[in-house]
């Protein structure tokens, strides 16, 4: 009896600390101006979280709360955008063309007026429908071959820029200890995405709107890098994914394929001792390739202070240039969105940096907005197959193509 | 009187049931109604597109695939757990020394998270490289280290996945079938005893399991259901930053990835959970008639 | 020779239970021994058996680590596994034996409604629960994360089928003395059937620690992060650091064993006396 009694007093006070924390979400009502909230993907680099937010307390027409959100943003933004409580201004690796087309993103193309041609082409397009502008790009990212020059050169082998080099230089460099090759843990399929496709001289999605790699040139490239996989060059089920250095640094693998933001860290350990290459070509019409890509601001179209929303965002991703080159080069590494800003960075002048810029420039290509979630796990899951499970590479490809296809028709209707 | 009674039925049933109706069967109907529509990003669908998202996800390799693994799964982790924790409550039940140390020992896991134990599966025993606790073992034998979740032939990584759920879930089902034993009428034993039956093969195939029958029916329907909700340790184990391998993806996980990712396709995933509570219905309903679940005795 | 034989067949068995418990120990050996290492120790191509070193370091490291509230996360475990305890019990032992005992025509069809519920998969009515819980204006808080789960039709039938096995003739007594169905039961009842409680209790509470995609896609704010959603932030970051990782992992599990150590006595009574089986 008497622990009915205090399990029911208990019950009440849980009741009564809920609806006290219930409404603590970090947004609402309350205070004086009227509240934003803006949401970033945590960057690993100390001191991000710290500059955002120095950012957003300098805007003076509204009070915005910075988010800083681990784990999977794009799932988590994609959710929150489907109810009333999520984010006023955000970052987004897209809009993807369904959040356009539903109408959750706002349109931004006039917070660009006269800057326009100021922001790099390659990065802006994929954020663009219709001649509309649905993101402001913040900064560049792209991915690289990073290898280990003293490991190349005592097993006598040349810097890969062919495919079949590659291929070649990674079976030579393994040995018991050492793989010759990091492309994630799952064999590349993830990470390389289209890269290969674009080495071998195929886009994704053509620029009139069909899929670009249906031909057995494209499969052959792809059937290449199953080989990495039989010759076991390549570096499987480490702790730290691609996207961490590790594996590199501590000598599990000869050649990674990891992101700009690695740079700083390598350099700091490894010195001269390493070098850096775009993903091979492959085949006549081939040529060398990394992926370019880039975070941009978005406004939900669910924001309760649409203008305002817009307004900091026309302000602190296109009026506050100093904010925007502190925020690419300061903290981590990253390539600025806008062409004025990236000249004159001098950290991306010399040394392998520089060479990354010359890459993202010459060979750098961006996923088109075609390129639709459903359509990029059908052709991940094809390369997947191909790759490790050493399936027929047309035959995969075919149904990839098939599913892409379908993906291009149904948002192009 | 019988209104009184309707009327307490209700104080005492009612706050449950309309909770249940609220959060299980209000979504429930939701979701039902979401699989005739064109719902990409958006939970208030206006285009009608009858069965169209059925047919789509029936035809979709992937998510048949995924069907056919989660049938696969169960129908191995389901025996092998029943056997593994028959067999660990057996011996534990006729240990005579450190009994309750070995009970803790093997009940402890099911204390663990999925995602506590896909982290030391994952990251410590077996990760790929030769700092893992299996690859470790491996090169003291001369062996060349494995890597265990990315290799597809063979397949490991049905080996982690399965050693995972057998660690998490054993003991809790050991606790079950002690207590069944614990039941057990010694005189059944006496009598057989006398009889001249010597323990062990004789006694458990005629005595021990048939009064277990009670206990191994709940244990083989609770496995099932658990292996139907799998999506924890595969989540926490395959997945990555860029999405999910094409092999060991469970219904559950492809239809996160379908309808709660970027693709938000919310229609096609919902059709896709009424096919999968189809299939879990039929199967449920299908080994209750073959457990001939009605007639075991509810004495509790 | 009899008894040699059955002798050896003890010891083979002891031994057997013994590598056996061995291996059962071994991950918590592992979540110690990382948890307590230098990254290098971890990476280190030797196995070293235990950290020559041990850092406990590690342990204020994590609760000042500034991008994962950590301290906020197991708060927010026990206040939500409490709760959910509580509520859990309430809501599903009054149903249970209101279904067992009083009489009512429709009984059985609200039973068999609520017994069906336990076919439907999660992933059925996932989304459409999501979108409810953010219209009632849920999402990030800790009325989303409890409140949803507090109907467990599991629960419900354990206690149904136990009550049902509940002696008629303490009830009795309780209904000469004058005493209706609502006093009976707490007067009488519950009392009687705390390992039951204790039994249903435990469960229910390692299952609500324990949850993971409810909390991932409901709480997603920082201040509404359940341990086991600030866990697996850890793993997916950009950047893993794996003594902060296994140390995490380590702390997020002790207070459950500990828990787990003290009722294991009454899970194992209550397992015995309820209907689970």
């Amino acid at each position: 009896m008497t622990i009915s009694r205090r399990t029911l007093l208990a019950a009440g006070a849980g009741a009564g600390l809920l609806t006290a924390c219930g409404s603590n979400t970090g947004r609402g009502g309350g205070g004086s101006g009227p509240r934003l909230s803006q949401w970033y993907h945590q960057y690993g680099e100390p001191g991000t979280e710290r500059a955002v937010q120095r950012y957003a307390a300098a805007f003076r027409k509204a009070d915005v709360s910075v988010q800083w959100r681990p784990g999977n943003y794009d799932q988590q933004t994609a959710a929150a955008l489907l109810t009333d409580s999520g984010p006023d201004v955000f970052e987004v690796d897209g809009p993807t063309l369904d959040q356009i087309r539903g109408g959750q993103v706002l349109d931004l193309t006039d917070l660009l007026a006269g800057v326009k041609d100021d922001f790099n082409p390659a990065v802006l397009a994929p954020k663009t429908h219709e001649g509309r502008i649905y993101g402001i790009p913040q900064v560049i990212d792209t991915q690289l071959l990073y290898y280990r020059k003293s490991l190349l050169r005592d097993a006598g082998v040349e810097p890969p820029t062919t495919l079949d080099a590659l291929v070649d230089a990674a079976r030579a460099l393994t040995d018991r200890k050492t793989k010759g090759l990091f492309l994630g843990n799952d064999g590349g399929a993830g990470v390389l995405g289209g890269t290969p496709l674009y080495a071998a001289g195929f886009p994704l999605v053509t620029d009139d709107g069909r899929v670009g790699f249906d031909d057995p040139a494209a499969a052959r490239t792809l059937g290449k890098l199953h080989r990495l996989y039989a010759d076991k060059s390549l570096l499987l089920g480490a702790p730290a994914d691609w996207s961490d250095p590790s594996a590199f640094l501590q000598g599990l693998t000869a050649m990674q394929w990891s992101g700009l933001w690695a740079l700083p860290q390598i350099k700091r350990e490894l010195g001269d001792d390493f070098g850096v290459l775009p993903f091979p070509a492959d085949g006549d019409r081939g040529r060398p390739a990394v992926p370019v890509g880039a975070y941009g601001a978005a406004v939900s179209a669910r924001s309760r202070h649409k203008d305002l929303a817009k307004a900091y965002v026309k302000w602190l991703w296109v009026e506050r240039t100093d904010y925007q080159k502190d925020f690419a080069l300061s903290y981590g590494f990253h390539i600025p969105a806008r062409r004025s800003l990236a000249t004159e960075a001098a950290a991306l002048r010399e040394g392998p940096a520089a060479d990354v810029v010359r890459f993202t420039t010459d060979h750098g290509y961006a996923q088109p907005l075609l390129w639709t979630p459903a359509g990029q796990t059908a052709y991940q899951d094809a390369l997947s197959r191909i790759i490790k499970g050493g399936a027929d590479p047309e035959r995969e490809l075919r149904a990839a193509v098939r599913k892409v296809a379908e993906e291009i028709a149904r948002v192009g209707a | 009187m019988r209104r009184h009674r309707t009327l307490w039925f209700w104080v005492f049933v009612g706050p449950f049931a309309c909770g249940l109706a609220l959060f299980t069967y209000v979504p429930l109907l939701w979701s039902v109604g979401l699989s005739f529509f064109d719902a990409h990003n958006t939970v208030t669908p206006t285009h009608f597109t009858g069965l169209d998202n059925y047919a789509a996800m029936l035809r979709d390799a992937a998510f048949r695939d995924s069907l056919k693994t989660f049938l696969l799964f169960t129908a191995f982790i389901v025996p092998v757990t029943y056997g593994f924790s028959l067999a660990l409550a057996l011996m534990v039940n006729r240990v005579r020394w450190a009994r309750a140390f070995f009970r803790s020992v093997f009940f402890l896991p099911a204390a663990c998270s999925y995602v506590v134990a896909a982290l030391i599966w994952k990251m410590s025993i077996f990760n790929g490289v030769r700092f893992g606790l299996a690859n470790t073992v491996l090169g003291w034998f001369g062996g060349d280290p494995v890597a265990w979740l990315s290799t597809t032939d063979p397949p490991w990584y049905w080996l982690v996945i399965v050693t995972v759920r057998l660690w998490l879930q054993a003991g809790f089902y050991m606790i079950l079938f002690l207590a069944g034993l614990q039941r057990i009428d010694p005189a059944l034993y006496e009598a057989a005893a006398v009889d001249g039956a010597r323990p062990g093969w004789t006694v458990l195939r005629h005595i021990t399991l048939p009064q277990l029958r009670g206990t191994s029916v709940a244990v083989l329907l609770l496995l099932v259901v658990n292996a139907f909700q799998a999506f924890d340790e595969f989540y926490n184990l395959l997945s990555d930053a860029r999405g999910y391998p094409p092999y060991a993806r469970p219904p559950l996980v492809y239809l996160y990835y379908t309808a709660l990712g970027q693709g938000q396709n919310l229609g096609l995933g919902s059709a896709g959970a009424v096919i999968l509570a189809l299939v879990i219905a039929v199967v449920t309903v299908a080994q209750a008639r073959w457990l001939r679940l009605g007639r075991t005795d509810g004495d509790g | 020779m009899d008894d040699a034989l059955v002798r050896a067949g003890r010891a083979l068995r002891l031994a057997l239970l013994a590598a056996l418990a061995l291996l059962f120990l071994v991950p918590f050996y592992l979540l110690v021994r990382n948890g307590l290492a230098d990254e290098r120790d971890i990476t280190s191509p030797e196995w070293t058996f235990f950290p020559a070193d041990v850092r406990w370091g590690n342990v204020r490291e994590l609760f000042q680590d500034p991008s994962v509230p950590f301290a906020r996360s197991l708060l927010n475990s026990a206040l939500i596994a409490v709760a959910t305890t509580l509520g859990t019990l309430l809501l599903a032992s009054l149903a249970g034996y209101g279904l067992a005992r009083i009489p009512y025509r429709h009984a059985n069809k609200v039973f068999y409604g609520i017994l069906g519920t336990l076919l439907v998969p999660a992933a059925v009515t996932f989304v459409p629960s999501f979108v409810l819980v953010s219209s009632l204006g849920w999402i990030s808080t800790l009325r989303g994360l409890i409140v949803p789960t507090l109907f467990s039709a599991f629960a419900c039938f354990v206690f149904r089928q136990y009550f049902l096995g509940f002696p008629r003739e303490l009830e009795d007594a309780a209904q000469v003395d004058g005493l209706g169905y609502w006093r009976t039961y707490w007067r009488v009842v519950v009392p009687n059937s705390r390992p039951v409680f204790a039994a249903v209790g435990t469960i229910v509470f390692l299952g609500a620690w324990n949850s993971f995609l409810w909390p991932l896609v409901i709480g997603q704010d920082q201040s509404a992060w359940t341990v086991q959603v600030a866990l697996s932030s850890f793993t997916t970051a950009q950047v893993v650091r794996l003594h902060e990782l296994f140390v995490a992992a380590a702390v997020s599990i002790l207070p459950l064993l500990l828990v787990f150590l003290c009722f294991q006595r009454w899970i194992v009574a209550g397992v015995e006396r309820s209907g689970i089986d």
